[in-house]
C-alpha cells in the first residue's frame, strides 16, 4: 500500500479540493495521513479516511518551545518531528507533501530522513507522485555518496543552529534588563542596530530583540528609539513595516499600547499603498488589515484607562485618513436610486440585523412584534445559511473595498439581498452589520445604521460605506461629537442623515417591590462588561464602616477574554472574590438577560462601572426598578464627555470613596433610599421608556403613527 | 540593466555573417515561446504563423522551451502538434520556470525555509538581466540559440512573439549582430497595461528603454486589437505606420457542423472553454449570479453548467481557489471536467447550448476565445467589463446578451436571457451568428500580416527602421 504524508502548516483554504484529493486516494487504494501545526478545532471539514495528526494539542515542552525559534517553517519541522506518532509516519511515507509554503521546510527536512519517498509541494504533484508509482514507473536510485552527503547535511545544519544558538544565548546575557537600562548598555544597542552595510534580516532579527528587551526593562523610549534607528537604515519599506509591526504585535500582546504604534500603522499603510497603485489589491489588502487590527486593537481602547483615539481622533487616525487605501475604504459608493417612501396598502416590513447582540433587538421585539401594520424579521450576523454560517471578516471586507468585487462581497449579497428585496427599512444595529450590508447597492429599502459609542472604536466603523445609509442614530449627542470627529465622511455631501435617538428600553417590567434589607445590597450587571473590581473596591470602602452592604454579581459566568491585561484583571479579580465570596460580602448569581428583572428585584443600589460603553442598559434598568444609581465617572469610549453627558450628574461618582459617601447617604434611612429610588425610577422611566421617549426611533423606521402606541 | 549595445565582438561576427545559399527557400526564426503543444491559448495563433510561412515557401524554425517545461505550467496538448505543418523545424531549450518547481527535493534550504522570499530574491536577479520577473533569466540562453539558429541555417526575417518579453533581448541581438530583420508579434502589448487600462511602465524604465529600442527598428509590430495598436501609436509616433492589428480569430476545425438543439425540458449545459485565468472573485460573481439566476428562473433550476480549460500551475494545479470554488459549486450543477485537447473543441461545443464568456480587463483585451464563441453559432452570454474588445467582436451577433458588467444581478439577469435565446433561437438566427463571425476566422486574419513579413524579409526598407536609432545601436 503506498502511504502519502500530508503536512499542513496552516488551516487548509481550498478544503474541498482536498476532500476531494482524499477521497481519490481512497479510491486508489492509497493510505493518507494529515499533519496539522494548527488547532483542528479549525478544520471545518471531516477528513476521514485520513488519520489525522494534531501537532498543536499538547502544549510544547520546555525544550520543545526553546527550539521552536521565531521561524513558522522551521517550527513546524520542529514539533513535527518531535512528536514520536509522526516520526514513524515519516518512515513509513511513499510520497510527503507539503500542502501550503508554511510545511514545504518540514517536508524537506522529511525528505533528508526518508530517501525512498517522494517529496512535493501541491496536491496535484502529490496525485502524480502517486499515479508513477501505482504505474510502477522506475524510481531514482540514490546512490551511497548521495545519503552519505544528505546525512552529513543534517550534521552540519544540527552544528549551525547550534553555534547561532550560543550566539543567541550571548546576545540574550548582552540585553540583560540592567544592560538595557544602563545609559551605555542602551547606547551600544541604539548604535549596533544602526551599523551601516548589516543584512536586513540581521538587522531586523536584532532590532526586535532589542526592541523586546528594553520594554521589558521598561525603558519604552529606549526601545522606540532603537526602532526609528534600526528602521531609517533599512531602505525597504516593507521591511521597515514588517519590523514596526513586529515589535507593535508583540507589545499589544503584553497588553501595553505600542511605543511606534503610530509609526507601525504609517509604515504598513505606506506599503499598503504601493501595492494599491501597483493595483494588487490582495497584497494592499493584508497590509491595510494589518494597520487596522494595531489601529484598533482592543488593548489600546478597551483595556486602557482612555482610548487614544476617543482623546485624539484626528492625530490618532491621521495616518489612515492620509494613506490612499484610507481614501479608497471612505470612498463613497453610492445607491442607484434612494430608498423608497414606506408603503401605504400593506404593513411596513422592517428587518432587524443584529451581530450577536441579540438583547439589543429585545424591545424591538417587544414593540412591534404583536403589531398589524408591521411585519418584522430579525436576521443575526452569524445565522446558519444554506451554504454554512456567513461571518463577517474585515480582512474580507477591506478586500472587497480596495478590489470593488470580492467571493465575500457576493456571499454576503447572495444572504442578505433576498431580505433586503423584502424589506421596506433595515435597522443595522451596530457597524459591523452595517459594514456588511453597505457592501452592495440595498435598492430601494430605507437603511437605518444604529451605531454603539464601542463601535466607534472599531474598524468596522470605518468600513462602512455610509453614501448608502440613509439615516445614522447614535444614542446621545456626545456620542455624535464622537462620531463625526472619527469619521469625516459623516460631513460631506453623501452623508446620512445623523440623529440623536436616545435608547428606549421596555422599562415597566423592572418595577418590582424592593424588600428593606435590599437597601444594603448593591448590583452590578453583566460581570464580563464592568470593572467589577470598581465595584468591590467600593464594597471594600462600605463595608469598613457596616458589614451589613454586600455586592451581587448579576450575569452570565466569568469569562475572560483574550488580551493578556484582561486574562490578568480576571486572575486578580478571582483572587479577590475568594474571601469575599467565602464571607458572604459578594454572590455570584448567574442570570441570562430575560432573567434581570427578577434578579434586580433584591438590589437596592445599581452600580455600573462599564470598560467598553458609555451608556449600559443595566443602570437604567436597575433605577427603573428603584435601585439607586450609581455610575463610575470615568468612561471610556465616549470619554470626551463622560457619562454626565448621558445621566443626571449626581448619579456619577469619580472614584470609589465619592460613590461610597454617595451609596452611605441614600442608604442612610429607608425612608430616604425609598424616595431616592421612587425619584430616579420615575425619571428613568420618563426618559427611557420606549413609552415615552421611543417615538423618534419610530420616526426614523417609519413606523406608521395609526396604530399609537399606548 | 545589462548594455544591450554591441561588444567589442560584434565588428567579426558581422564578418562571418551567414550568409544564405543561392537557391535556398528563405528562412525565418520563429521566437514562439508556446508553440505546440503546449497547452496556452496561444498556441493556436503560434501554430498558424509557423503554417502560413510554410505555405508560402519558407523554412521555419520555431524556438521555445522544453515540453517539461509545461509540464509544470498547463501542461501539453499533442493534438495541437498534429496541426504543425511537418516541415516546420522545432527547437526546444531546456528553459523551465524555476518558481514552478514542485519536487520539494530539488529545493535548497534557504528555498525551503523561506518560499517566498527564495522566488522574490529569484526574481530580483532576473529582473537585473532582462527587465522581466519569472522569464528574465531565459535572456542569454534565447540570445545563444537565435544566434545558433541563424549561423546554421542564416535567416531573412526573425518573428518574435510576446509574452515572454525576454524574446525582445534574443530579438535585438540578432538585429545588432546580423541586421537580421525583424517584426514583433507583440500581441496584447508590454507596456500597456492590458487588465488595469494605462501604462504598465514609463518609457524611461529599463523595461520602457528595451521596449522603444526594439519596436523602433522593428520592421512590422502585430498587435491583437485596435486600442493596443493605437497605445503604441501614440506611445510611439514614429513606429505608427508599422504598427498592424492582427486579430487572434477563429480555427474553423473549433467550429461544430451544427450547434446543439436546446431541449428546455431536460434543461440546458452551459458552457466555458478557456484558460481559468482570471480573479477568483470574477468566477465566484459568475457562480454566484448563476445561484441566484437558478432560484428564479425554472429551466435554469434543471440546467448544468461546464467549465472547461486549465485551471492553476505548479503546485496549485487544479488545486487553486477557482478549483475550491468550482468543486464548492457542484451541488448547483457546476461541473468542471479539466482542458479540452484542441482536437475535442468542436465536439464540446456540439454538445453545449450557450456560452459563458468569462474574461478579465477591459478596452485593451481581446481574449482568443470571444471568436471561437462567436462562430459557435451558439448564444454568448458576456461576463465582463461593458468597456471591454470582446464586445467590440459581438457587436451585432445576433444571439449575444450584451455585455452588461460585472455585477451579480446583472450576470444573473444574463444568465437568464442566454437560456431565453437558448431555448428559442431560431436557425436563421444561428446561421446569421456564424456569418457574423466568418471574417474573424484565423487564417484570414493572419495571412495579411504574413504576407506583408515575408515582404519585408526581401525588402528590408519596407518596415522603415530608425536610421539614426539604428546606428546608435551598432
Amino acid at each position: 500500500m503506498i502511504n502519502v504524508l500530508l503536512v499542513a502548516g496552516t488551516v487548509p483554504r481550498q478544503e474541498t479540493v482536498l476532500v476531494e484529493a482524499l477521497e481519490r486516494f481512497r479510491k486508489q487504494g492509497v493510505q493518507v495521513r494529515l499533519v496539522c501545526d494548527f488547532d483542528l478545532s479549525r478544520l471545518t471539514f471531516d477528513p476521514a479516511p485520513a488519520q489525522v495528526r494534531g501537532l498543536r494539542e499538547t502544549e510544547p515542552d520546555d525544550r520543545l518551545r526553546r527550539s521552536l525559534g521565531g521561524e513558522p517553517s522551521r517550527a513546524v519541522w520542529v514539533r513535527a518531528w518531535h512528536d514520536e506518532v509522526v516520526r514513524r509516519w515519516v518512515r513509513e511515507a511513499d510520497v510527503l507533501v507539503s500542502m501550503d509554503m508554511v510545511a514545504v521546510y518540514a517536508v524537506w527536512e522529511m525528505a533528508q530522513r526518508q530517501l525512498d519517498a517522494d517529496a512535493c509541494h501541491g496536491l496535484g504533484p502529490a496525485a502524480r507522485a502517486v499515479q508513477a508509482r501505482l504505474a510502477g514507473a522506475p524510481r531514482p536510485r540514490r546512490g551511497l555518496r548521495a545519503a552519505v552527503a544528505i546525512r552529513a547535511g543534517i550534521v552540519a545544519r544540527a552544528t549551525r543552529r547550534d553555534a547561532q544558538g550560543k550566539v543567541r544565548r550571548a546576545m540574550r546575557i548582552g540585553m540583560a534588563p540592567a544592560v538595557m537600562r544602563s545609559g551605555a548598555g542602551a547606547w551600544f544597542w541604539r548604535t549596533a542596530v544602526a551599523v551601516p552595510a548589516l543584512p536586513d534580516r540581521v538587522r531586523t532579527g536584532v532590532a526586535y530583540r532589542v526592541h523586546q528587551r528594553a520594554i521589558e526593562a521598561d525603558r519604552p523610549q529606549q526601545a522606540a528609539a532603537a526602532s526609528a534607528a534600526a528602521s531609517a537604515r533599512l531602505e525597504d519599506v516593507a521591511s521597515r513595516a514588517n519590523l514596526l509591526t513586529r515589535e507593535a504585535t508583540w507589545e499589544l500582546a503584553i497588553g501595553r499600547v505600542p511605543v511606534a504604534l503610530h509609526a507601525a500603522v504609517a509604515t504598513e499603510l505606506a506599503v499598503a499603498d504601493g501595492w494599491l497603485r501597483k493595483k494588487n489589491t490582495a497584497r494592499a489588502t493584508q497590509s491595510t488589515h494589518r494597520a487596522l487590527k494595531l489601529l484598533f486593537h482592543r488593548v489600546a481602547h478597551f483595556e486602557q484607562p482612555c482610548s487614544p483615539l476617543a482623546e485624539r481622533p484626528a492625530e490618532f487616525l491621521a495616518p489612515l485618513r492620509d494613506s490612499a487605501v484610507g481614501r479608497a475604504l471612505a470612498t463613497p459608493r453610492g445607491r442607484a436610486t434612494p430608498a423608497e417612501p414606506p408603503p401605504t396598502d400593506r404593513a411596513l416590513r422592517l428587518l432587524v440585523l443584529t451581530d450577536g447582540e441579540a438583547r439589543r433587538s429585545r424591545t424591538i421585539r417587544g414593540r412591534y412584534d404583536d403589531r398589524p401594520d408591521v411585519e418584522v424579521q430579525y436576521v443575526d450576523l452569524g445565522d446558519e445559511t444554506d451554504a454554512g454560517a456567513v461571518r463577517t471578516d474585515p480582512a474580507a471586507q477591506v478586500g472587497h473595498l480596495l478590489a470593488g468585487s470580492s467571493e465575500y462581497g457576493n456571499r454576503m449579497r447572495e444572504w442578505l439581498q433576498p431580505r433586503l428585496e423584502w424589506a421596506d427599512v433595515l435597522l443595522a444595529d451596530g457597524t459591523e452589520p452595517a459594514a456588511a450590508v453597505t457592501l452592495f447597492d440595498p435598492g430601494t429599502t430605507r437603511i437605518v445604521v444604529r451605531t454603539h459609542p464601542a463601535d466607534l472604536l472599531r474598524p468596522w466603523a470605518h468600513l462602512v460605506d455610509y453614501s448608502r445609509v440613509d439615516e445614522l442614530v447614535v444614542a446621545a449627542e456626545a456620542v455624535r461629537e464622537l462620531a463625526t470627529a472619527v469619521l469625516p465622511q459623516l460631513g460631506t455631501e453623501t452623508a446620512p442623515t445623523l440623529s440623536v435617538v436616545g435608547d428606549a428600553l421596555d422599562l415597566p417590567a423592572h418595577a418590582r417591590p424592593k424588600e428593606p434589607q435590599s437597601r444594603f445590597t448593591l448590583g452590578l450587571l453583566g460581570v464580563n462588561a464592568v470593572d467589577t473590581r470598581w465595584a468591590v473596591e467600593v464594597l471594600r470602602q462600605l463595608r469598613a464602616g457596616d458589614t451589613r452592604y454586600r455586592l451581587v454579581l448579576i450575569g452570565t459566568e466569568l469569562t475572560p477574554e483574550p488580551g493578556m491585561v484582561v486574562r490578568r484583571y480576571h486572575e486578580e479579580l478571582l483572587a479577590e472574590l475568594v474571601e469575599l465570596e467565602r464571607s458572604g460580602a459578594v454572590a455570584r448569581v448567574e442570570r441570562v438577560p430575560d432573567e434581570f428583572p427578577e434578579a434586580l428585584s433584591g438590589v437596592g443600589v445599581i452600580l455600573s462601572s462599564p470598560i467598553r460603553e458609555t451608556f449600559r442598559h443595566a443602570h437604567v434598568e436597575g433605577a427603573a426598578g428603584g435601585a439607586v444609581p450609581v455610575l463610575r465617572g470615568s468612561s471610556l469610549a465616549g470619554s470626551v464627555h463622560g457619562v454626565r453627558a448621558l445621566v443626571p450628574t449626581e448619579w456619577v461618582a469619580d472614584t470609589p470613596q465619592q460613590a461610597a459617601d454617595r451609596i452611605r447617604e441614600l442608604t442612610a434611612s429607608e425612608e430616604s433610599w425609598r424616595a431616592n429610588g421612587a425619584e430616579v425610577a420615575a425619571y428613568a422611566r420618563a426618559t427611557w421608556d420606549w413609552r415615552s421617549g421611543g417615538q423618534r426611533l419610530a420616526e426614523v423606521l417609519r413606523i406608521p403613527l395609526r396604530h399609537p402606541v399606548h | 540593466m545589462h548594455n544591450p549595445l554591441p561588444s567589442s565582438l560584434t565588428n567579426l561576427t558581422r564578418a562571418i555573417r551567414p550568409r544564405p545559399r543561392p537557391g535556398d527557400r528563405p528562412h525565418v526564426i520563429y521566437l514562439a515561446i508556446g508553440f505546440p503543444p503546449a497547452a496556452k491559448s496561444s498556441a493556436y495563433r503560434l501554430r498558424e504563423t509557423a503554417n502560413q510561412f510554410c505555405a508560402i515557401g519558407w523554412d521555419v524554425t520555431v524556438i521555445t522551451i522544453c515540453q517539461e517545461a509545461w509540464e509544470r505550467e498547463y501542461g501539453l496538448d499533442h493534438s495541437l502538434s498534429a496541426g504543425v505543418d511537418p516541415r516546420v523545424k522545432v527547437v526546444e531549450l531546456p528553459l523551465m520556470r524555476v518558481d514552478l518547481e514542485t519536487d520539494i527535493r530539488n529545493f535548497s534550504e534557504a528555498r525551503a525555509l523561506r518560499p517566498r522570499e527564495w522566488i522574490e530574491r529569484q526574481r530580483r536577479q532576473e529582473l537585473k538581466i532582462f527587465p522581466e520577473p519569472v522569464f528574465g533569466g531565459w535572456r542569454y540562453a534565447l540570445e545563444k540559440a537565435v544566434l545558433r539558429e541563424h549561423r546554421a541555417h542564416a535567416a531573412v526575417l526573425l518573428m518574435t512573439t510576446c509574452a515572454p518579453y525576454v524574446n525582445l533581448a534574443a530579438t535585438w541581438r540578432l538585429w545588432q549582430e546580423h541586421r537580421v530583420p525583424y517584426v514583433v508579434d507583440f500581441r496584447d502589448g508590454w507596456s500597456v497595461d492590458v487588465i488595469g487600462g494605462g501604462t504598465a511602465f514609463p518609457e524611461k524604465s529599463p523595461a520602457g528603454q528595451w521596449e522603444k529600442r526594439v519596436l523602433e527598428q522593428a520592421g512590422a509590430i502585430w498587435c491583437v486589437n485596435e486600442p493596443i495598436a493605437q497605445f503604441y501609436r501614440d506611445r510611439y509616433p514614429v513606429v505608427a505606420d508599422r504598427v498592424r492589428v492582427v486579430r487572434n480569430g477563429y480555427d474553423p476545425d473549433c467550429v461544430p457542423d451544427a450547434p446543439h438543439r436546446a431541449d428546455p425540458a431536460a434543461g440546458l449545459t452551459f458552457g466555458y472553454l478557456g484558460s481559468i485565468n482570471f480573479a477568483p472573485a470574477l468566477l465566484d460573481s459568475v457562480l454566484t449570479a448563476w445561484r441566484m439566476a437558478r432560484r428564479v428562473d425554472p429551466v435554469l433550476a434543471r440546467s448544468r453548467f461546464e467549465v472547461r480549460g486549465h485551471i492553476g500551475a505548479g503546485a496549485l494545479r487544479e488545486a487553486n481557489a477557482h478549483s475550491e470554488l468550482l468543486r464548492a459549486a457542484a451541488p448547483d450543477d457546476v461541473e468542471f471536467g479539466g482542458p479540452v485537447p484542441k482536437a475535442e473543441v468542436a465536439a464540446v461545443f456540439g454538445r453545449w447550448d450557450a456560452l459563458v464568456l468569462m474574461l478579465v480587463g477591459g478596452k485593451y483585451v481581446t481574449s482568443g476565445k470571444v471568436y471561437e464563441y462567436a462562430a459557435s453559432g451558439l448564444p454568448v452570454m458576456s461576463a465582463h467589463e461593458v468597456d471591454h474588445d470582446a464586445a467590440n467582436v459581438l457587436a451585432g451577433h445576433p444571439l449575444w446578451t450584451g455585455a452588461v458588467g460585472l455585477d451579480v444581478a446583472a450576470l444573473a439577469a444574463a444568465f437568464r436571457e442566454a437560456a431565453r435565446l437558448a431555448v428559442e433561437a431560431t436557425d436563421a438566427q444561428r446561421e446569421a451568428a456564424r456569418v457574423h463571425a466568418e471574417h474573424f476566422a484565423r487564417g484570414a486574419q493572419l495571412a495579411p500580416a504574413v504576407a506583408e513579413a515575408a515582404r519585408l524579409a526581401s525588402n528590408p526598407a519596407a518596415g522603415k527602421p530608425t536610421p539614426a536609432y539604428a546606428d546608435r545601436g551598432r
